[in-house]
């Protein structure tokens, strides 16, 4: 038996033609041997071996793909809206773990009492409006200037930012309100305050940047709650149905100022 | 000659500043330069010619489409490649994936083509060794060459550079001389920049803004003769200047409009007739 690769088998490696077992094998044997590796060069086609170290160059280049990242492809994101997502402020892990501290410290004092109820349901109202906020600021995405001026729709990015950030706040307010004593409506009364905030300071952001938008709806979202608490015997009736109506309404309007103006935002280098 | 840019009388109010008020300007292939003292407006011009602003009024065509459409608009950024005075960065990329993030914002093919045109854009800022370093590991002048070389994925055919030599050293400074006057045979690049030998060695147009007005236009060489017969040599300082100072050798350089007779007159500089234009008017006799 020869101490050499069989040129037949030389042959069908060097075009890739045999199996990874068989490949293994030769391999293992022509980086040992030099009379091997002389007769398997000019085998080779260089094509196909450019192709080969750009596809291994392509590997040691590729991008980290970190946690967040990991979750949203496996959520099945595109690769590239993936790496999109996962420079959004709102979905890092700070961001997240600030919400989930808040919600939790909301839904403890919620166990004492109306009080406690009223500061769970405020909270969770403004915290998927401040997620959106955050997830377009200016100030917080330092490729700001580069990303308008880019193809990509700053207003389908903002978009995408935006979802991403109201998905998972909203989820979070979710799983929170499942820890409320007794649960019922108020378990859910905050989701159409939240909502509707959000569209309210989606329409201002055409008009002021999107942190000022967000301080003067939270600004003015406050302010309701505190007048209605203090002049009404119910301190949640901010959260009854027919304020739910009105903020309904409130939600309708600012989607429309919105789909009116959106355009607004795509050169928006200025907000 | 093909038009690139075309601006009439474009307005711009940012908070209280009026940072722009009336400039109008027609570039084609070929570098522009843009000087002006901070606060002229040079980069409130540079991010409306990159579609990052609006103008309040005025009209404005960009490669021959119009940025106020939406649909235009996004013609001119695919063909667009901007860098920003002070391009963020996320700070724990790397090299390669900020410039690979900026290539998926501008839709760059798949994965494959995208990373090769990643590759070709660090090569060609000389940083091709560098892609795999962190950004916050990077000197000054090499983030200043990866904020170049996102401007130049998928071979723009207009290259907007907001100060792009600030912070260079003087060889960093020739490499990218080399590139641009390379790049812009067949394009149209639009720099700003406070070094007026940016401007006499690159430039085939040269642009002087001043308090959001376009004060000069025109190739350097006359922007060089704004000054010619009004620069002089002295062995004292002269009352008659406007503008004068104390050279390395001994002697008085003296920029104004009366040379005293006999003057001994020398060869006007770029940066001679731009500190002409932008000169306050005659200062009383000291």
């Amino acid at each position: 038996m020869s101490t050499h690769v069989d040129p037949d088998l030389l042959c069908a490696y060097a075009a890739g033609e045999i199996d990874a077992a068989h490949a293994f094998s030769v391999e293992a044997h022509v980086v040992r041997c030099p009379t091997c590796q002389a007769a398997v060069a000019p085998l080779a086609d260089p094509a196909r071996l450019d192709r080969v170290l750009a596809a291994v160059e392509d590997e040691l280049d590729a991008p980290r793909v970190g946690a967040i990242e990991r979750v949203l492809r496996g959520l099945g994101v595109r690769a590239d809206l993936a790496r999109l997502l996962a420079a959004t402020p709102s979905l890092s892990l700070s961001w997240l773990s600030s919400v989930a501290l808040a919600l939790s410290f909301s839904v403890l004092a919620a166990h004492h009492g109306d009080g406690g109820m009223l500061l769970f349901l405020c909270l969770a109202a403004l915290l998927p409006m401040a997620g959106v906020a955050v997830s377009f600021a200016r100030a917080l995405d330092p490729t700001f200037e580069i990303a308008v001026a880019a193809p990509f729709s700053s207003v389908r990015l903002l978009l995408l930012r935006a979802t991403a950030a109201l998905a998972t706040t909203i989820a979070m307010a979710g799983l929170a309100a499942v820890a409320l004593p007794g649960i019922g409506w108020s378990a859910v009364a905050w989701a159409v305050p939240s909502l509707a905030l959000t569209l309210a300071s989606l329409a201002l952001a055409t008009y002021v940047a999107p942190l000022t938008a967000f301080a003067i709806v939270t600004a003015a979202w406050l302010a309701t709650v505190l007048v209605n608490a203090t002049a009404s015997d119910d301190v949640l009736a901010i959260f009854g149905r027919p304020a739910q109506l009105v903020l309904v309404a409130l939600g309708a309007g600012a989607a429309l100022v919105l789909a009116r103006r959106i355009d607004r935002l795509d050169v928006r280098g200025d907000l | 000659m093909t038009v690139a840019v075309q601006a009439g009388d474009l307005h711009k109010r940012l908070g209280s500043t009026q940072a722009l008020a009336g400039v109008s300007l027609t570039l084609g292939d070929g570098i522009t330069g843009l000087l002006g003292p901070n606060g002229a407006g040079k980069t409130t011009l540079l991010r409306i010619l990159a579609t990052v602003l609006a103008p309040d009024r005025g009209t404005l065509r960009l490669l021959g489409a119009q940025p106020a459409e939406r649909s235009e608009r996004a013609l001119i950024r695919a063909r667009l490649g901007y860098m920003p005075q002070e391009p963020g960065f996320h700070q724990r990329f790397t090299a390669f994936e900020f410039v690979d993030y900026v290539a998926i914002l501008k839709e760059i093919g798949d994965r494959r083509r995208r990373h090769d045109e990643v590759r070709r854009v660090l090569d060609l800022v000389g940083l091709g060794d560098d892609a795999q370093r962190r950004i916050k590991a990077l000197s000054g002048g090499m983030r200043r060459r990866v904020a170049l070389a996102q401007a130049l994925l998928g071979d723009p055919r207009l290259l907007i550079l907001d100060e792009p030599t600030a912070g260079l050293d003087p060889e960093q400074r020739l490499r990218f001389r080399e590139l641009i006057s390379r790049l812009a045979e067949d394009r149209c690049v639009v720099i700003s920049t406070h070094q007026s030998d940016d401007v006499s060695a690159l430039c085939h147009h040269v642009i002087v803004l001043d308090r959001g007005a376009s004060v000069f236009a025109g190739a350097p060489r006359e922007l060089c003769d704004v000054a010619r017969g009004r620069v002089w040599l002295a062995d004292d300082r002269s009352a008659g200047a406007r503008l004068s100072w104390l050279t390395g050798d001994g002697r008085h350089r003296h920029l104004g409009n009366g040379p005293p007779a006999g003057a001994q007159l020398v060869e006007p500089t770029l940066e001679d007739g731009y500190l002409l234009l932008l000169a306050p008017p005659a200062r009383a006799a000291a």
